[in-house]
């Protein structure tokens, strides 16, 4: 009986841990293409953390499907069960499994945050003066090799434009992010309004922004192709439509966009939130309430006329 | 003296029962009986379940299809905050209130709550924050549109200019839900420490009298925090003050942590007493003892503590630095431990015993379920690197609708179904309450269950639209709720008919073991004749050894 | 199986119903007030982070804050703690007119404060709209100040209560509730004075 009960234990492990290695391999395929750096390690990462969970899960479910599949009372069984009320092994040993398992997984984590190292946002109570753009662009000819210098975003209500430093003092701008492929990307992110967050489902990486402070994000792509930017922090009534093309290139193809860019003149870029705006005054369709107006049509110099075009990933 | 009192009550037995169908005009007075209470709590905050559920049809039939084409922008917006907000003020909180009303003082052996006015005050302020909360789609500008965090800027934005607002409205009603519950804790937290019947030490407590405790707990030290966030908030919006403008040197950061210092530990004021619920439930319907009962008792108060300096996980991706993230990434996770306490004590509980499935053993058996799967999200979530890629995407939305629907939900189901026959005096069909249990579970599945692949794939949350490569998932999840939706009639159906016609069902039909099952259903006024004396520890099934000294006494009609 | 005896014993006390309630209440105030504070907590964590983080803490033009007639005030508010006290004893006496005596002082003295406070209001070249500095001082203070407010009315409905024949017999939780409010009221002052006036 007991050697029985033993040896299906242990046929149960055997499967349920088969079950969680298959469950961990199929993870990878739940996420976008792994575009970055990063999100090779957060795919790890997660890989392994739905393994465990598989194996926790199949773990209790499986113990309470044995016993409401074989140990159910007769109709008219009114006996009571075995009355036992605790066991002290048992109840050391499953409290000291998930508290080795917990630093285990936070261990782990805290080895991938480490690795990643996107920098973000430093204290909190030590907020500086905003660093102002200039500031940050005080080395000149940063340019030529440009993946170490900083790429400014600004969010605001409800679009994107990202600045280029350039040769002349002048930002370049676009609404469309270029990034150089395999290099350490440094961002400056600034919202004009509320919060925004920059999220690249592709990268695995999101980072609120915050109105009058400037936060420092960094990240290596590592994959050519046009990924979907999307605002990630609830922004308002546009919110959903606040989003962007991030096109990851060689250093070359980036360098001639970018000289490209410089030599157009600014112009009015495609804005989902102020044409839906705009669209809806006209009609006389029932409206919504009373919303704030989104900002008009940001004028860049690079300046793309129709919505963004990232695959689907 | 006490003789005297049951001459007069049986005299005026016109009254007796609250709970009986033909005395359903208590239940419109300002009763101070807990019982009274108690129901109206329920019944209130089921009608909101049914409105906050209904903005969810709303969103769901939005997002059948990627385009935002059902309703406007602003509409979709006000919806998904008024529906967080209903669900959570309006429904979970003051419905778990109201059962823990119901039963605290019945499985304590007390005759009353400790306060029975400040009892009915604290329930009427439920019905004023629906109407606040209510009226705020016909004030020009419409409800709020920040959400249930109510975020800083994007809460101070206030389009029309006027002062009475939607969001000024959900502030006021927020902050009177704070003051009723304020109320409601100190009454509990009271009643547990002070009006215990004779012989009922804190080890002879049921389990879900500890938790009901821990989660009252709760509600005092955190509900303050909220309720500190929430005045700067309103003085922003109305006074013109910066506390969180920061265009004037304002911190919205600074908002977000008031806010999540309270509002993260109220995740576990929903879902404590419902891990009090499950412990209740399964040694009935497993006719075993609840294993390791007194560890299951202290791991409450124990995630009491800990929900206390876990908040900064919802902050992760905002204006969080790198340690402050390390750091509560190791509180956070460490919560599974004593949650985890609970869950393997369940299921030894369960293991081997004489298991009975009747509805409130189907709801609790698969309200476990449901909470090993969203706590192990839970833990994904906790993982910085993980959440830096999920965070505020559908898998946070699948995440906590598996906890709040799939856990709490199903434990409120569940509990309702085991404790109507104690209520009503009545048992209800169990073949409609099954197929209630499969429509529900099923519903649940459909409707959350693709959340976490679409979240994963990087579809935001609080968003009207999105591309089409979400749609599938998404017309899932739309059908799923949609059948959720459903599946409330046959629950409907079957509380009413029950109560009004149901078959009689005696002091105790499920053969259990608590002082709520000695007395007579629905329980008397008074509650107990004589006051119980506890002579044993809750859950003695299979060990035929009696809970009181003088069951005899404790009604005058035994049967 | 437990001792009967105890368990005998446990049921006679608790069927003295009165003593009781007045416990219960008494313990129900105190849970109230623990959580009250956590507000009062939350509003100086608060207070410490813009200060700590702010660039320009003071609003133009003004210098900080003067400490003389505050700390008049602080003095007042703190003694009058002791004097409430000092009323409680004799209606523990059932002495009434020390009772009243004392409970009319303490009352006078929760007034200057407010009196105080308010000239000090007048007296100030800030608003509540001035800056991160204006915004908590007024919320600080004038929350604070509502709650001597609270106090000074609880005091007045005992003062004028003692006069109803009999009426501290049965129970002194009226007048055990408002002199704790009161000492709670202190303690969050000093508290409230050491951050706003010591720590310029
Ligand atoms: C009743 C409600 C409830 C409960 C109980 C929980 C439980 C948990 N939650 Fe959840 N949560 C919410 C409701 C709840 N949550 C809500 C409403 C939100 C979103 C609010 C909003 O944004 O609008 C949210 C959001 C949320 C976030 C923020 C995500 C984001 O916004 O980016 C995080 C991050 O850490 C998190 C984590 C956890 C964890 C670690 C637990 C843990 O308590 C889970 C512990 C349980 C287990 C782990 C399973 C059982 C344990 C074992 C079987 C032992 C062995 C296991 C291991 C060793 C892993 N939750
Ligand atoms: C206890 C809490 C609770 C519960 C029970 C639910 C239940 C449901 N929720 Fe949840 N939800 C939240 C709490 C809850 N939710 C919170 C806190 C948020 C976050 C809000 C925010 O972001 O600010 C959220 C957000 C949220 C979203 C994300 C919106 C977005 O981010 O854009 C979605 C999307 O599908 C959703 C769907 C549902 C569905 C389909 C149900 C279903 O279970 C509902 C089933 C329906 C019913 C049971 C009622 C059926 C009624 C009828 C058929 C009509 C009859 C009624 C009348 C005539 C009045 N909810
Ligand atoms: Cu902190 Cu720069
Ligand atoms: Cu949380």
């Amino acid at each position: 009986m007991n050697m029985r009960l033993i040896g299906t234990l242990v046929g149960a492990t055997i499967l349920i841990t088969l079950a969680s290695l298959w469950m961990g391999q199929q993870a990878y395929s739940w996420f976008p293409p792994e575009a970055s750096a990063e999100s090779k390690l957060i795919d790890d990462l997660f890989s392994f953390l739905t393994a465990l969970g598989t194996f926790i899960f199949l773990g209790v479910t499986g113990m309470l499907a044995y016993s409401v599949l074989f140990y159910r009372a007769g109709r008219y069984d009114y006996s009571d069960g075995p009355p036992i009320e605790g066991n002290v092994t048992l109840e050391i040993v499953w409290t000291a499994i998930p508290l080795a398992l917990v630093i285990w997984i936070a261990a782990y984590s805290y080895q991938v945050y480490e690795q990643m190292d996107v920098r973000g946002p430093m204290e909190l109570v030590h907020l500086h003066m905003p660093e102002t753009m200039e500031a940050a662009y005080a080395e000149p000819m940063e340019m030529a090799s440009l993946p170490s210098a900083k790429i400014a975003v600004q969010a605001k209500q409800w679009a994107w434009i990202f600045h280029y430093p350039s040769e002349n003092g002048e930002d370049i701008t676009s609404t469309e992010l270029h990034l150089p492929v395999d290099h350490r990307i440094k961002l400056a992110l600034t919202s004009d309004d509320v919060l925004h967050g920059f999220y690249v489902p592709a990268f695995r990486l999101k980072q609120d922004i915050i109105p009058n402070k400037t936060i420092d994000f960094e990240f290596t792509p590592t994959r050519i192709g046009t990924y979907r930017l999307r605002d990630s922090q609830y922004s308002g009534t546009y919110f959903a439509a606040m989003q962007a093309d991030v096109v990851v290139e060689s250093p070359a193809d980036y360098q001639s966009w970018l000289a490209d860019a410089a030599g157009r003149v600014p112009s009015p870029a495609y804005n989902r939130a102020s044409s839906e705006y705009n669209r809806a005054a006209e009609q006389t369709v029932v409206r919504g309430w009373e919303t704030v107006p989104p900002a008009s049509p940001p004028v860049v110099n690079y300046a793309p006329k129709q919505a963004p075009a990232s695959p689907p990933a | 003296m006490a003789n005297i009192s049951v001459e007069e009550l049986s005299g005026n037995r016109a009254q007796p029962y609250p709970g009986a169908p033909d005395n359903w005009k208590r239940f419109f007075t300002f009763s101070t009986d807990h019982k009274v209470i108690g129901i109206q709590y329920i019944v209130t905050s089921f009608v909101f379940f049914l409105i906050g559920g209904l903005f969810a049809m709303i969103i769901r039939g939005e997002l059948i299809t990627p385009e935002a084409n059902l309703v406007d922008r602003t509409i979709y917006n006000a919806m998904f905050t008024m529906h967080g907000s209903v669900m959570l003020f309006l429904w979970s909180f003051p419905v778990l209130v109201g059962l823990a009303n119901y039963l605290v003082p019945l499985m304590i052996g007390a005759r009353d709550m400790a306060f029975p006015r400040l009892n009915a005050a604290a329930f009427w302020m439920v019905p004023v924050v629906g109407l606040l909360m209510m009226s705020s789609f016909f004030v020009p500008g419409g409800p709020s549109q920040s959400g249930w965090w109510a975020y800083p800027p994007v809460s101070l934005q206030n389009p029309t200019g006027n002062l009475i607002n939607g969001q000024v409205l959900w502030l006021l009603a927020v902050a009177i839900s704070g003051v009723s519950s304020i109320m409601g804790a100190v009454n509990f937290v009271t009643t547990i420490f002070k009006m215990r019947a004779p012989g009922m030490t804190f080890f002879r407590m049921p389990a879900f009298v500890w938790t009901v405790l821990a989660a009252q707990l709760i509600q005092l030290f955190g509900l303050p925090a909220l309720t500190a966030g929430a005045v700067m908030l309103l003085l922003d919006i109305v006074a013109g003050t910066s506390f969180f403008r920061p265009e004037n040197g304002g911190n919205p950061i600074l908002y977000q942590h008031f806010f999540w210092f309270y509002s993260h530990p109220a995740v576990y004021v929903l879902a404590l007493p419902v891990f009090g619920i499950f412990s209740e439930i399964f040694p009935v319907y497993a006719r075993k003892p609840l294993f390791g009962y007194r560890v299951v008792a202290v791991s409450s108060l124990i995630i009491t503590g800990l929900s206390a300096i876990v908040w900064v996980h919802h902050m992760y991706a905002s204006g969080t630095p790198g340690w402050m993230r390390m750091l509560f990434m190791f509180t956070t996770m460490s919560i599974s431990v004593p949650t985890g306490i609970k869950i393997f004590a369940w299921t030894a509980t369960v293991f081997r015993g004489k298991l009975r499935l009747d509805t409130p053993m189907l709801f609790a058996l698969a309200g476990v379920v449901n909470f090993v799967f969203a706590g192990i999200t839970g833990i994904m979530l906790g993982s910085v690197p993980v959440d830096i890629h999920v965070n505020n995407t559908y898998f946070v939305v699948g995440h906590f609708h598996y906890v709040v629907y799939g856990t709490v939900v199903f434990g409120i189901y569940a509990a309702l179904y085991h404790w109507f026959p104690k209520m009503t005096g009545r048992m209800y069909y169990e073949g409609l309450g099954k197929v209630h249990f499969w429509l529900t579970w099923l519903g649940t599945t459909l409707n959350f269950l693709p959340m976490h692949p679409v979240g994963l794939m990087g579809m935001p949350r609080r968003v009207a639209s999105y591309d089409p490569e979400f749609a599938f998932w998404n017309v899932l999840a739309s059908l799923g709720g949609f059948l959720l939706g459903l599946s409330t009639l046959p629950f409907i159906l079957n509380m009413v008919s029950s109560w009004i016609q149901g078959e009689k069902a005696g002091n105790n039909p499920w053969r259990a073991i608590g002082l709520e099952w000695l007395i007579s259903s629905p329980p008397p006024v008074e509650n107990f004749e004589q006051l119980p004396i506890v002579i044993a520890e809750p859950y003695g099934y299979g060990k035929d050894e009696p809970l009181v000294s003088n069951l005899a006494e404790l009604s005058e009609s035994p049967g | 199986m437990t001792s009967e005896a105890s368990i005998a014993n446990q049921v006679e006390s608790s069927i003295v119903e009165e003593h009781n309630e007045e416990a219960n209440s008494k313990f129900g105030f105190w849970v109230f007030l623990l959580s009250e504070s956590v507000i009062f907590l939350s509003f100086f964590a608060g207070y410490i982070v813009y200060k700590t983080s702010s660039t320009d803490w003071l609003p133009p033009g003004v210098e900080g804050l003067d400490t003389h007639d505050p700390a008049i005030n602080t003095v007042v508010l703190i003694s009058s703690s002791f004097v409430i006290y000092v009323a409680e004893r004799f209606l523990h006496d059932k002495k009434l007119w020390g009772f009243r005596v004392f409970l009319l002082t303490t009352l006078l003295m929760g007034s200057y404060f407010l009196y105080g406070q308010a000239v000090e209001w007048q007296g100030l070249e800030f608003g509540l709209t001035s800056g991160l500095y204006g915004a908590t001082f007024y919320l600080l203070t004038g929350f604070h100040g509502l709650h001597v407010l609270t106090g000074v009315l609880l005091q007045t409905i005992m003062f004028f209560r003692s006069f109803i024949p009999g009426n501290y017999d049965k129970s002194s939780f009226g007048i055990d509730a408002t002199s704790l409010f009161w000492h709670f009221v202190d303690v969050i002052w000093i508290i409230l004075y050491g951050l706003i006036y010591v720590w310029q």
